[in-house]
């Protein structure tokens, strides 16, 4: 406390260990063996999970564009007695998940498409998409005359179905694609979980981001390619920062009393996201993920069935355990992101890279400092 | 038919406890692999069967007159407790507003909670609550009215307690449970009393015990001043008041109800008991002096709120407070026409609050702005509501309003001075609110802000249409009075201080940050009524403060002085200080001494009788 | 047919000490649920030839014993008793199905148990003063070793202290029966409501006070109610289950029989020091409870608050308080065992009962909501919540003794908030919040692992819960048993008026006034010497 004094500089960031380990291509998480059984079976599960959110996003963004009252969204178009059935007895995927994903990412906003959200070039398109959709509806019309962004602010938020859709598709097949690799034992370690992510990711990092819309036999782009919005940059960073950093506060955890001041008025300083959450309420009132926990449940690989069977309570608090298996998980997946953002290779000599690399990362790391990092170490 | 209807009238209330027992197999966790929806489907189903079974006892009920329902329950010794129904147009009048509402609000929590595993806990509490605030208006008895408002707190806690994981939250439960609850005892000994005193406990025999009865005026004073206590608790009117600013930690949905119908149950118990209070002139003046104290104390507060739920919730203690002085002075017409058009104005504010809150995650409505644009359902409801608050429109509250500053007007023209005063106050809140929500430039957390979806928009626009229609159903009732007996001065002045409030609310100037004020005195007033006149930090230095020391008094005293005396004087004397040294011998010792004693005696009775 | 409840467990006992070789837990358990079964049928039987319009003792059996002594064995069952014997076997049952089967000494633990159960059920039975106080110290010694030998760690001290009360509780007791057959001439101890009828009221009212301090340590009242937290927080739960439930109900039940029963006119003259007496008790007790941090020695605070009702009620002496005495017995029964029961599973899930450190265990997934959902059930029950059996018990106290004792019934009424303050501090503190085994201080605060709670922990309490809401929701079926044995019980307090009374109800219209006269008609010689005693 007394000799905190000029040596600022000299004083290695708090996370240095960590800033060492993501520069030599290693993980935030320890390598062990239950780690990389349970990060791989987790992201199977996850990628199965992705994979239907990702269809009906899409399904979404495509076919209930601007419908007022889509009662069957959820049902990608097949509407049938059983299905039906099976809907009302709550036996489904629970999309109401994806959206809030979606929604999260559409309020934080970020990155290049929420720039273009709101440009002049793309309010156009919205005007002409939205003037063909309520062409012969004259209470939309009217509606539309006097709330005028009211319908705006939905194609927008369409707009983020559709690329929270798409990112999510990549993902996916990418998870999939690491549970057969660990199954074909190509993938044995933490670092190689990682180093697979940060492949696919750079693979698909050019990907462009496009949406359009059929609308009486018209299509209507919205994101046309000549918005020149790309895979990594404004969707993967932006969903990374609202889902994974910030998200939103759980009305199960922190007040929304505006006197008691527990949120932030700066939604940069939001630390409610994936990497930060505690997983002991997952399953009670007020907690967003436990929709997806639930989902994950129910498409895990055997081994990991019989890994959360043999420990404590068993499959009876399976929610918990598998929101702690995400989270190791998810710290996979931001290594694997800030690994891909690093400004220069990792690997560089020149000591000018060297150290823009460092203070890419000792940013994040800083952020980091506060979440729960500590905990997936143990 | 109708008759049918009427006569199966007690199965009202059951329908929602019905719901709320379906909900359990999900609300236990018996079923786990799929989720909890069907136990919401089942309630909705259920409070659709109560509003439905509700209108054709209303039909019924309208055609043929009240009925009474009564029901032998519990007979032992002198005690005879009947489960007694008072089935009117009236009663039914307020359940048809009850299950209406519940029906309209549990729709909208499945937009509101779309997103929580709890929601068939969430959905069995409601029916719960929904059940309970049925019994209570269509109790005939007190002894059933109370028992209710108890489930009533009960449930409140629950209910606020839904989230009890977050640590506001485990405060406001506990808060709400113990502010009602000290008004539900002083209820109970009013009940008690009530109960030796005049053998019965329904209301009609009451009313007749009332006539005969001659009771001191001390004794009638207390009485009165125990049944008013309850209440004073459930309609959050001052000193009790301090739960439902809390209780707005509680999830949405529910707030709609209870600053809608869980006060008007309060408050329509209060008028029940009202030919009982009468007894008693200071139990009326207090109640007067309570509503007017609460009206102004929490239309100011509301002014100083930045919390989009509380500055409401303060507005609904106010209005109560309107109502405590309409029965304070005998005047039970204008406070049921207040509460009725008070409850589908506030539920309706409360509905679009909570659309604000899902899409913007905030409350602070300094974060807040440039809404209206965005969310068309969401400011039709917000106006609507507004305008149905307050009589700058021949909307509900109007007439309310209105009706109360005439009656009031001949016999206490201050009193009547206080409506146009809550009326203008309210009007420049909802307007100050507006302003800052849904008008202005956007700010950060409120720059993406898409409409609800339907689940929520839908029972907002219909809960607009019927504010709209409110007039037309008074019209319909006959309880708008004739054009010919309106009393012009009055009503004309009721719009004036309505647009009065309007104007002031559209001019003053908004902080958007928290701006405290740099005039001292001006401060300070902020403060004072921000905090709610510090009312919270008066109780925990007051009664928080006197309970817990005498608690930690009592802990003292029986750790050292009962039990060291006990111990130490009475049983050393006894056993020559032999037994406390508690070691193995000395057990065994004193286990033989205690045979030796009663042996002793036993064998001393015995010689004497053969002696 | 009665000797069967005494004798069966005994039975059962006897077959445990003989077995065999090595006696499994698992054999002795299931042995001792069967004796405990068999009584519960036995009661069943009982209970449907059962006379509902007698007011006396049925059943009876006599057996000459100790003639000259005046001992005999006689047994009987009326009203006040037959609830309390259903409450015995019930708790008893439950304590052996929870008992912990890893316990050592397995065969004398459960012998002991059954011991105390024939023994508590022969002094609900016994139809004689001596036989009743004989049964009363024969379920001491086994009580006393359950806690000496199975306790926590201060089990030594408890259990000591527990022994030096009762003790000295018993020979009070003896003394007064003795003072009383002997004051009175007569030789036999039998019970006979005229016994005392004779004596002068100084006489009856020393007795009085013998007896009321000899059953007021047992039930207990303040200021001798200290060694009942002790022994509660070292007894195990089992143990806690059948003290809180059964064990503190000798006192009350030994006060209305002995006290009310046989000294009416020394009741009468001391009723209002009694009542003066339960509230100080109930208010010192529930104000207590708030300041506790060991949930077990909270609920066991607020047992001492609630059995005070029980003497208000019994102080009152109306046809409606009488009645309510046993509600309020049964419902106390009931509850406490409830809230023992769970906070046992607390304990043996958590390894604590400490409030500052117990936290958030509503925890669907981690923590344990079924006993959290249940212990909301069980403190609004104890804290008077309608719909639960707790409810119709206080008010029939409170409306029984209101018009005796007016400012003594509304200061127990503030007992009954006080119950809700210091038992929703127990829920939001230990249930509510994030789940967490640690002070709120404690960092990191570490994700917590509890071993699952399985239904066959859950099943008692279900089963528990289920009759509290059943007698709340009817509690018809808890009062005809009752009604006329405490009607009877009630002759002799007709015209029972303290002062003048402020509730004059003559002048109330005859339709009104029918109902709710509590003094039908009064009887010339006691009202007037009533009145001379109770006027100030």
């Amino acid at each position: 406390m007394i000799n905190t004094l000029p040596a600022v500089a000299a004083v290695p960031h708090p996370q240095e260990p960590f800033i060492q380990k993501l520069l030599r291509a290693e993980a935030l998480l320890p390598d062990s063996e239950t780690n990389v059984l349970e990060v791989v079976g987790i992201l199977k599960s996850y990628g199965v999970v992705l994979d239907a959110y990702s269809k009906n996003l899409i399904y979404i963004a495509d076919h209930q564009f601007l419908v007022l009252f889509p009662f069957f969204k959820y049902f990608n178009g097949e509407v049938t007695l059983p299905r039906l059935l099976r809907h009302w007895w709550h036996d489904r995927i629970n999309f109401e998940y994806a959206e809030y994903c979606m929604k999260t990412m559409l309020w934080h906003g970020g990155g290049q498409l929420d720039a273009y959200l709101d440009s002049d070039d793309f309010l156009q398109r919205c005007r002409a998409a939205i003037a063909a959709k309520i062409k012969s509806n004259p209470a939309m019309r009217g509606l539309n005359a006097l709330f005028s962004d009211f319908l705006p602010e939905q194609v927008r938020q369409m707009v983020y179905y559709s690329a929270l859709g798409q990112f999510w598709r990549v993902m996916s097949d990418l998870f999939i694609d690491l549970s057969d690799a660990y199954d074909a034992g190509k993938v044995q370690t933490i670092p190689e979980v990682v180093a697979f992510i940060k492949a696919g990711l750079v693979a698909a990092a050019a990907n462009p981001i496009t949406y359009s819309v059929d609308i009486a036999g018209k299509t209507y782009d919205l994101l046309p390619k000549s918005a020149g919005l790309t895979f990594l940059m404004d969707v993967a960073v932006p969903y990374v920062e609202a889902v994974f950093f910030r998200g939103t506060p759980f009305l199960g955890t922190v007040s929304y009393n505006a006197q008691a001041y527990q949120i932030s008025a700066d939604q940069s300083r939001f630390d409610y996201g994936a990497l930060y959450a505690d997983p002991l309420p997952i399953g009670g009132a007020g907690i967003p993920p436990t929709l997806l926990m639930q989902d994950m449940r129910h498409y895990l690989p055997d081994y990991l069935t019989a890994f959360y069977q043999a420990q404590g309570r068993g499959l009876d608090d399976v929610r918990v355990k598998i929101c702690q298996s995400f989270q190791k998980s998810m710290f996979c997946v931001t290594s694997a992101s800030l690994q891909g953002l690093l400004p220069y290779p990792a690997d560089t000599q020149d000591s000018v890279e060297q150290a823009t690399n460092h203070d890419f990362l000792a940013g994040w790391m800083t952020r980091l400092a506060t979440s729960r990092l500590d905990i997936v170490q143990l | 038919m109708a008759q049918f209807f009427v006569e199966t009238s007690w199965l009202l209330p059951i329908y929602g406890l019905i719901g709320a027992l379906l909900a359990l197999p999900w609300s236990t966790g018996m079923i786990r692999r799929t989720g909890p929806r069907p136990a919401v489907y089942l309630n909705i189903l259920m409070t659709l069967v109560a509003f439905g079974h509700g209108v054709m006892a209303f039909r019924g009920i309208w055609n043929s007159g009240p009925q009474e329902l009564l029901f032998s329950w519990f007979e032992v010794a002198d005690v005879h407790l009947t489960l007694a129904f008072d089935i009117s147009v009236l009663n039914l009048g307020a359940l048809e507003l009850i299950t209406g509402l519940s029906l309209l609000a549990q729709v909208f929590a499945l937009g509101y909670l779309e997103k929580d595993w709890a929601l068939a806990r969430f959905y069995s509490l409601m029916g719960f609550f929904e059940a309970a605030m049925s019994g209570l208006v269509l109790s005939g008895s007190l002894f059933v009215s109370y028992s209710l408002l108890e489930m009533l707190t009960l449930s409140t806690y629950l209910l606020v307690g839904f989230w009890f994981a977050q640590p506001l939250v485990v405060t406001a439960a506990r808060d709400a449970f113990l502010t009602k609850r000290i008004g539900d005892v002083l209820l109970l000994m009013g009940v008690v009393t009530l109960a030796s005193l005049a053998g019965s406990l329904n209301f009609n025999d009451l009313y007749e015990w009332v006539k005969v009865e001659n009771l001191s005026p001390t004794m009638a004073t207390l009485l009165g001043l125990a049944l008013i206590a309850g209440p004073i608790g459930k309609c959050a009117q001052f000193p009790l008041h301090l739960w439902l600013d809390e209780a707005m930690e509680g999830p949405n949905p529910a707030s709609i109800l209870r600053n809608s119908v869980v006060v008007t149950c309060g408050a329509f118990v209060l008028i029940r008991l009202q030919p009982i209070v009468v007894l008693s002139p200071v139990a009326l003046g207090t109640l007067v002096g309570l509503g007017t104290v609460t009206a102004v104390g929490a239309s100011l507060v509301a002014l100083a709120q930045i919390d989009i739920k509380r500055t409401f919730s303060y507005s609904t203690s106010a209005y109560l407070g309107l109502v405590f002085i309409a029965i304070g002075t005998e005047w039970p017409g204008v406070a049921l026409m207040l509460l009725l058009t008070h409850a589908v104005a506030k539920a309706l504010i409360f509905m679009a609050v909570g659309s604000i809150i899902t899409t913007t995650s905030c409350q602070d409505m300094t974060e807040l702005g440039g809404l209206g644009r965005k969310m068309p359902a969401t400011t039709f409801a917000y106006v609507t509501g507004a305008l149905g608050m307050v009589g700058v429109m021949p909307l509900g509250c109007f007439w309310g309003l209105r009706m109360g500053a005439d009656f009031l007007g001949g016999s206490a023209p201050l009193l009547a001075l206080l409506f146009f005063i809550v009326n203008g106050l309210t009007a420049l809140n909802l307007t100050r609110v507006f302003r800052q929500v849904f008008l202005g430039t956007s700010q950060p957390k409120t720059r993406r802000a898409p409409e609800v979806p339907w689940q929520m928009a839908v029972p907002m626009v219909t809960l607009s249409i019927i504010n709209l229609l409110v007039p037309l159903a008074m019209g319909k009732l006959s309880l708008l009075p004739p054009w010919e007996y309106i009393n012009w001065p009055i009503t004309v002045l009721m719009l004036v201080s309505g647009w009065v409030g309007v104007a002031i609310g559209a001019t003053v100037p908004l902080s958007k940050s928290l701006a405290r004020s740099l005039n001292r005195t001006l401060r300070i007033a902020q403060d004072l009524l921000a905090y709610d006149f510090y009312t919270e930090r008066l109780y925990d230095k007051t009664v928080v403060l006197a309970v817990s020391s005498l608690a930690r008094f009592s802990s003292w005293f029986d750790q050292y002085v009962v039990d060291g005396l006990v111990n130490g004087v009475g049983l050393a004397s006894l056993f020559g200080g032999e037994s406390l040294k508690y070691s193995a011998s000395g057990q065994s010792q004193l286990y033989l001494l205690t045979i030796v004693a009663g042996v002793g005696l036993l064998g001393i009775f015995m010689t004497w009788t053969l002696w | 047919m009665l000797s069967a409840l005494i004798l069966i467990p005994l039975v059962g006992a006897l077959v445990l000490i003989l077995w065999p070789g090595q006696l499994e837990a698992q054999t002795a358990k299931v042995v001792s649920a069967v004796s405990l079964g068999l009584t519960l049928v036995v009661l069943l039987l009982l209970g449907s030839q059962f006379e509902l319009t007698t007011p006396g003792l049925q059943f009876e059996e006599l057996l000459p014993w100790i003639e000259p002594l005046g001992l005999s064995y006689r047994l009987g069952l009326d009203g006040l008793s037959l609830p309390l014997l259903v409450v015995n076997s019930l708790l008893g049952l439950v304590s052996i199905y929870i008992s912990d089967p890893k316990l050592h000494r397995t065969r004398l633990y459960y012998v002991l148990l059954l011991v105390i159960n024939s023994a508590v059920a022969g002094a609900f039975l016994a139809a004689n003063l001596l036989l009743f106080f004989i049964f009363y110290e024969l379920e001491l010694i086994p009580l006393y070793l359950l806690i000496a030998i199975w306790g926590g760690a201060r089990r030594g001290y408890a259990a000591t202290k527990f022994l030096i009360y009762t003790a000295l509780s018993g020979v009070l007791v003896l003394g007064a029966f003795l003072g009383l057959v002997w004051l009175s001439g007569n030789s036999s101890f039998d019970y006979d409501s005229n016994l005392a009828a004779a004596l002068p009221l100084a006489q009856q009212m020393t007795l009085l006070v013998a007896l009321l301090v000899g059953f007021g340590i047992k039930i207990p009242l303040f200021p001798f109610h200290t060694w009942l937290p002790d022994a509660h927080v070292e007894a195990s739960t089992p143990v806690s289950v059948l003290l809180a439930g059964v064990l503190l109900k000798l006192g009350t039940y030994g006060v209305v029989r002995f006290g009310l029963g046989l000294l009416p006119d020394a009741w009468m003259a001391l009723a209002p020091w009694m009542a003066t007496w339960a509230v100080i008790s109930v208010l010192y007790g529930s104000l207590a409870a708030i300041a506790q941090t060991d949930m077990k020695k909270m609920v066991a605070y607020s047992s001492i608050g609630h059995m005070g009702y029980v003497l208000l009620a019994a102080a009152a002496s109306t046809p409606i308080s009488i009645v309510a005495t046993v509600f309020q017995m049964i419902s106390h029964g009931l509850i406490s065992a409830l809230l023992f029961l769970l906070v046992g599973v607390v304990y043996k899930t958590t390894g604590t009962r400490d409030l500052t450190v117990l936290r958030g265990l509503l925890n669907p997934e981690r923590g344990l909501p079924f006993i959290g959902s249940m212990m909301i059930l069980g403190v609004m029950a104890s804290a008077g919540i309608p719909g639960m059996v707790g409810f119709i018990s206080e008010f029939l106290v409170f409306r029984g003794s209101f018009l005796i004792f007016p400012v003594q019934t509304l200061l127990c009424m503030v007992g009954s908030g006080l119950t809700a303050v210091y038992f929703l501090l127990l829920v939001n503190r230990a249930f509510f919040g994030r789940l967490a085994i640690a002070p709120p201080t404690a960092t990191p605060q570490l994700d917590v692992d509890l071993p699952r709670v399985s239904w066959r922990d859950r099943a008692p309490a279900l089963g528990l819960a289920a009759l509290i809401i059943a007698f709340g929701l009817q509690p018809n079926w808890l009062a005809r048993w009752s009604e006329h044995t405490t009607l009877a019980l009630h002759q002799p307090y007709q015209g029972f008026v303290v002062g003048e009374s402020r509730f004059a109800p003559a002048a109330l219209p005859a339709t009104v006034a029918e109902t709710i006269l509590i003094v039908p008609a009064v009887s010339p010689s006691s009202a007037a010497d009533a009145a001379e005693v109770y006027l100030p």
